[in-house]
């Protein structure tokens, strides 16, 4: 094959630049079938940018990109994925509230049949296809947030291999990945190779990039230095080219770090003396450390051993349960961060963009946290110290900054790194707690941070560092303490010990896989009589499964304790709500004459009807991540305007059917209004709505003073109330809007990314959901429910006064988080609102007969709200 | 209209106070006698006091929706007592107890976990609920006359505003409190790395506006009484002084000196209004309703533009 044949993937002088700066300037390399092509550069050399332009999310201001020859393929990120070019980021950004398959679906595009209808069946073939390639026992159906970080980026590669991806690129695999899952991945990128896809493989780790890269390219400052061959390059030769300077001589050296042989004596006791430490969760036991002054620990182990929640645990971030800590010989009792720090502890967090920064926070602000009472008198902060202070320590630590006053934002990471470990330096710690401390930097900072620490400890501080990479544990600690399984497995000397020593230390050994596998099949013995008796309970949620929306939390697959299943469906969302109203109803049955005669439960139902359509509007937008608190006065609106089409001279046969549509244009117009203001203006929809709520109920009282909205029309009415007949229209309209809601937001894909986008707005833009499209659509529908809703109320009184939905906008979202929407969005059923909205009707029809009316019935809204919202959090917290 | 960042943000800065100025035009133009906007700021005086507790709320990333009910349930809790024959002081100091315990109630809601918008709003339903029904929706009047009405011949109510702004003034801008809660409102996890104590903070604050709010109930009952129904909506206006002065709702920006503007603007707006209302028709009621809105969302829409500037960070390479 000639080499142009085998080019997969061509960027062609592609150039991007953001606001003053120049990210990627004139980058050219291509990506071969069947290799792995490893880009390298330290942070800020343009590599997220690139890797967002071939994966569709940017488009590059110059340059063209041939995707096997040919040009502007990839516009979008589900355009390049159909194409064949998956890309696995780094921040594995996913949709926690919906279930894993249709999260990976989405990265594809959710597949449609007929009717435009998604096709359920396909998304959890497809998806329990990929989890067979792990060979874990993972649930599809479960609720995402509940996946590992590592099994999150594994799901993704395996969804690769099986759909014959043509590139794959691969941003950072290792960092969240143990050592036999990264060797999984190893495998993965051998077969992939040998399907003939090509691979771009980004790492800061060199030892892989030497041992898998065909090809490596440089990158530095936004332009590539040179690809060569693997075997073409040396090790010093590839940094000097990332960091553009040669390599300085204590690079990758020990530095200041004694000799064998030097080490002085240790007379003192140690500054930090843990015994016996364990926490709350179970996820830490029996852990002994000692950290002296003048040495560096380095605690080293596989993700998910313990590290950081020891240290957290140290630190008073979680709860200990047992075991005592020492500090400089003194027992502390450390239950919050600030008894540590009080006690002279640091903690430098593992994840420095969650964790760490408060990025809209100017430098000073950062720096200055931890240790507000030294710089001020009593009571009151100085800014002229704080100003020092940090001015000191910038200078310090060598961070490159603008002004002390800028957002930490606009820093690199390695420079905001040196902020945040400032920060702990600023509380005069006499034992830091690194975790991480070098991940995600590049390697001159990395090399400075070390000096740093090395510098640190010769002045009599104690260091402990937890990290994942095996080399900078070796070179830069005095002792290796290696964790396994939430506590301590061995501790070694770095010097003396070998690299494969200590990490065939970190890998869970045999007596304790067998310990492991014993009380998986005792769990799994549990599991099979769970089953037995819960399948009473399965075929009552298959049942009412009809109803549900995929929800995501199903029954949970095999080895679960029998208790938790029965509570968790008893407890969980719709079933809940059914069996709450059930009983109500009942009781009030029991209690109220007639209650149960077809005519009262009409009523009943009609009753509920507003309540089903407004909670329906208000869960609509809420879903999709907004919120509206207009809802009322656009009631009002839609109302006041069909109520003037009524009005006006014309036969009935004519003002109906215009009234009708009147009410849903103007319904739909205000909630594309407050959906388009919130997004052009870029304002939290809570302030919009608060204007516009404003603005509609003014327009309302203008209108109505100069129209009488009073008699309408018989024939209108009976839309609602048909006397003779008994039979109330509102049943049937707010059944319409249900189904119609029902059928959308649970099998259309527009619905379904709704929900993703309510979930999390940055893996929706990744996927390609447009986010101004969908929130428009949201505050449309919404708009033209409450629509709806206004003809249904105008039907049933008949006349309309200016007061007409005040209040509502607390009864619907109500209703919504009653229902079980969640009010941060990407949760919610239809179902749950009818249910809620029952429930409410419910609710007031008791309190009508203790004699509680009017507004006083707001107690008991509030209390369900209350309680409604305590359900669902500590639901949520014992996920 | 391609205007640089930084003249931008010098404009974005200027528009509040060019506002500020056409408000004051708007009611100085026309008032007759300017000693008679003493007792018509009264009710703004009110909100104002709220919106500078709301100020800090809302810098940590939070909101107090429950805010006007607090002051209708110390009222109530206040007329009640009084008829019940407790002693006008004792009366009082129970509506302040009453004002700190909703609050706190809100606070430990927060602090529990819940999302302090729908804790507020089951709040906001609960406590004016709870009013309604210890008073059986009565009105309760007649209260003696008192002198903590007035103070230096001002309505006290301008005196609690001018204490409730030095003191937040003094803790948001001047004390490690105050930085906590910026913090807050930017990063409430990196924050609790930081060792900030994130649950007193948010606690401390809530209360802090139920007691505002009760001591506001304390003089209006004093004055005319515990009616039903009538704080309606003061939550709503007071956010607006908050959104319009330039803090930004999300949190973490924003400042006490701004509300002050932006309730001086608001409460000028609709002073001036309702001035001209008596002699152009238009201005009715409804029509202050609608440029009231329309003015928040234009103001808030700009402050969010201008802000995008300052906290534009590089998009990370």
């Amino acid at each position: 094959m000639s080499p142009s044949e085998s080019k997969l993937l061509e960027l062609l002088d592609v150039s991007h630049s953001f606001p003053g700066v120049r990210a990627i300037d004139a980058v050219s390399f291509d990506v071969r079938r069947g290799e792995v092509h490893g880009l390298v550069g330290e942070n800020g050399a343009g590599k997220s940018t690139l890797i967002n332009i071939i994966s569709g999310v940017i488009r590059p201001d110059a340059g063209n990109i041939l995707l096997e020859g040919q040009a502007n393929q990839l516009t979008d990120p589900v355009t390049a994925r159909k194409l064949g070019v998956v890309t696995v980021h780094q921040e594995a950004e996913f949709f926690p509230s919906l279930s894993v398959a249709e999260n990976m679906a989405l990265t594809q595009g959710l597949p449609i049949k007929q009717l435009g209808m998604v096709d359920w069946k396909s998304v959890d073939h497809d998806a329990t296809r990929a989890v067979a390639e792990i060979d874990e026992q993972i649930d599809v159906r479960m609720p995402a947030a509940r996946l590992s970080i590592a099994h999150r980026h594994m799901t993704q590669v395996a969804i690769a291999v099986l759909q014959q991806a043509k590139v794959v690129i691969l941003d950072e695999p290792t960092s969240a990945l143990s050592a036999a899952e990264s060797h999984w991945l190893f495998q993965q990128i051998e077969r992939l190779k040998a399907a003939g896809t090509g691979i771009l493989y980004i790492s800061h780790r060199q030892e892989e990039i030497f041992s898998l890269a065909d090809r490596v390219t440089v990158l530095r400052d936004g332009r590539r230095i040179w690809t060569k061959a693997k075997e073409a390059i040396d090790r010093d030769g590839l940094i000097s080219a990332m960091v553009g300077r040669q390599r300085e001589a204590d690079d990758g050296q020990p530095s200041f770090r004694p000799k064998p042989g030097e080490l002085p004596e240790s007379k003192a006791a140690p500054r930090l003396h843990v015994r016996g430490l364990g926490d709350a969760r179970g996820r830490v036991r029996e852990v002994d450390l000692q950290a002296s002054a003048g040495e560096i620990v380095g605690i080293y182990g596989l993700v998910g051993s313990g590290r950081s929640e020891f240290a957290q645990t140290l630190f008073g971030l979680a709860r200990k349960s047992s075991g005592t800590v020492e500090i400089d010989g003194r027992k502390c009792d450390i239950r919050r961060p600030r008894d540590a720090v009080r006690a002279g502890l640091a903690y430098l967090p593992e994840d420095r963009l969650r964790q760490g920064l408060c990025r809209g926070l100017s430098l000073r602000a950062n720096a200055v946290l931890s240790s507000l009472a030294r710089w001020s008198t009593g009571p009151v902060a100085s800014a002229r110290k704080e100003k020092n202070a940090t001015a000191e320590l910038l200078e310090r630590l060598s961070v490159r900054h603008r002004s002390i006053g800028q957002p930490i934002g606009q820093l690199s990471g390695g420079n905001q790194q040196k902020v945040v470990l400032g920060r702990c330096l600023l509380t005069e710690p006499k034992v830091l707690l690194l975790d991480e401390p070098t991940r995600g930097v590049d390697v001159g900072a990395k090399a400075e941070i070390h000096r740093l620490l090395r510098r640190l400890v010769n002045r009599g501080q104690a260091v402990v560092m937890i990290s994942s990479e095996l080399p900078e544990v070796m070179e830069n600690s005095d002792r290796v303490v290696v964790f396994r399984d939430g506590t301590v497995a061995g501790q070694f000397d770095p010097r003396q010990a070998t690299p494969d020593e200590i990490a065939t230390a970190a890998l869970p050994n045999e007596t304790s896989s067998i310990a492991q596998s014993a009380s998986q099949s005792q769990a799994r013995a549990n599991g099979a009589t769970a089953r037995r008796r819960s399948n009473w309970l399965r075929t009552v949620r298959e049942i009412t499964g009809i109803f549900l929306i995929p929800s995501p939390c199903p029954l949970p697959r095999g080895a679960r304790v029998q208790r938790t299943v029965i509570s968790r469906t008893i407890l969980s969302g719709e079933l809940g709500l059914l069996v709450i109203v059930i009983g109500l109803m009942i009781w009030l049955g029991l209690t109220t004459d007639g209650f149960f005669e077809p005519g009262s439960l009409m009523k009943l139902a009609a009753n509920a009807s507003l309540g089903v359509i407004l909670g329906l509007a208000a869960a609509t937008v809420i879903i999709a991540g907004g919120i509206d608190i207009s809802v009322g006065s656009l009631l009002a609106l839609a109302a006041v305007c069909a109520g003037m089409v009524l009005k006006s001279p014309f036969s009935t046969a004519l003002t109906i059917p215009l009234a009708i549509l009147v009410a849903c244009g103007v319904g739909c117009a205000g909630g594309l209004l407050n959906g388009a203001l919130s997004l052009a203006g870029r304002v939290h929809p809570i302030v919009v709505t608060l204007g516009t709520m404003s603005i509609y109920r003014g327009i309302v009282v203008a209108l109505r003073g100069q129209h009488d909205i009073n008699d309408l029309p018989q024939a209108f009415t009976w839309l609602a109330v048909h006397p003779p007949s008994g039979f109330r229209g509102s049943i049937l309209f707010a059944a319409l809007v249900a189904g119609a809601a029902y059928f959308w937001l649970a099998h259309m894909r527009s619905g379904r990314h709704l929900y993703a986008l309510g979930s999390s707005p940055t893996a929706a833009r990744l996927v390609g959901i447009s986010r101004v499209k969908l929130t428009l659509i949201a505050f449309a529908v919404g708009g033209l429910m409450i629509g709806v809703a206004a003809i249904v109320e105008l039907a049933r009184s008949g006349s309309m006064q200016s007061r007409l939905g005040t209040g509502w906008e607390l009864q619907a979202i109500a209703i919504a988080v009653i229902g079980g929407v969640r009010i941060t969005g990407g949760q919610g059923s239809v179902l749950g609102v009818v249910l809620g909205a029952f429930l409410m009707q419910l609710v007031q029809t008791a309190l009508v007969r203790w004699e509680i009316q009017g507004d006083q019935v707001d107690v008991v809204v509030g209390g369900m709200i209350l309680v409604a919202i305590l359900l669902n959090h500590s639901w949520r917290r014992d996920e | 209209m391609k205007l640089s960042g930084s003249k931008r943000k010098w404009i974005g800065r200027l528009l509040p106070w060019l506002l500020l100025c056409v408000a004051l035009l708007m009611v100085f133009s026309q008032v007759q006698n300017p000693r008679s906007l003493i007792n018509v700021g009264v009710p703004w005086a009110r909100v104002g006091a709220l919106a500078i507790v709301m100020t800090a709320i809302i810098l940590t990333g939070g909101i107090d929706l429950s805010v006007a009910s607090i002051v209708s349930l110390s009222s109530m809790v206040m007329g009640v007592l009084w008829r019940n024959g407790w002693s006008v002081p004792s009366a009082a100091i129970m509506a302040l107890v009453t004002g700190i315990i909703a609050g706190g109630f809100n606070g430990t809601l927060v602090v529990v976990g819940l999302p302090p918008l729908v804790a507020t709003l089951a709040t906001m339903a609960f406590y004016s609920g709870l009013a309604l029904m210890i008073s059986g929706a009565e009105r309760i009047t007649g209260f003696p006359e008192s002198g903590l009405v007035r103070i230096a011949g001002l309505p006290t109510e301008y005196w609690i505003l001018a204490g409730t702004f030095v003191t937040a003034l003094f803790v948001i801008h001047f004390t490690r409190f105050g930085r906590w809660c910026y913090a807050l409102g930017d990063n409430p996890l990196a924050a609790r790395f930081a060792a900030v104590p994130v649950h007193r903070t948010h606690w401390f604050l809530y209360a802090a506006s139920g007691l505002v709010a009760g001591l506001l109930a304390v003089i209006y009952t004093m004055r005319d009484g515990a009616i039903p129904n009538v704080h309606r909506g003061i939550e709503l206006n007071a956010i607006a002084c908050v959104v319009v002065g330039g803090t930004l709702i999300t949190g973490g920006r924003g400042g006490i000196p701004l509300t002050m503007l932006g309730l001086v603007i608001i409460a000028n707006v609709d002073i001036g209004l309702s001035f001209m209302s008596s002699r152009v028709e238009f201005f009715k009621g409804e029509a202050r309703l609608v440029v009231v809105g329309v003015l928040l969302i234009a103001i808030a829409v700009w402050n969010e533009w201008t802000a995008r500037d300052d906290a534009k960070e590089v998009e990370r390479i």
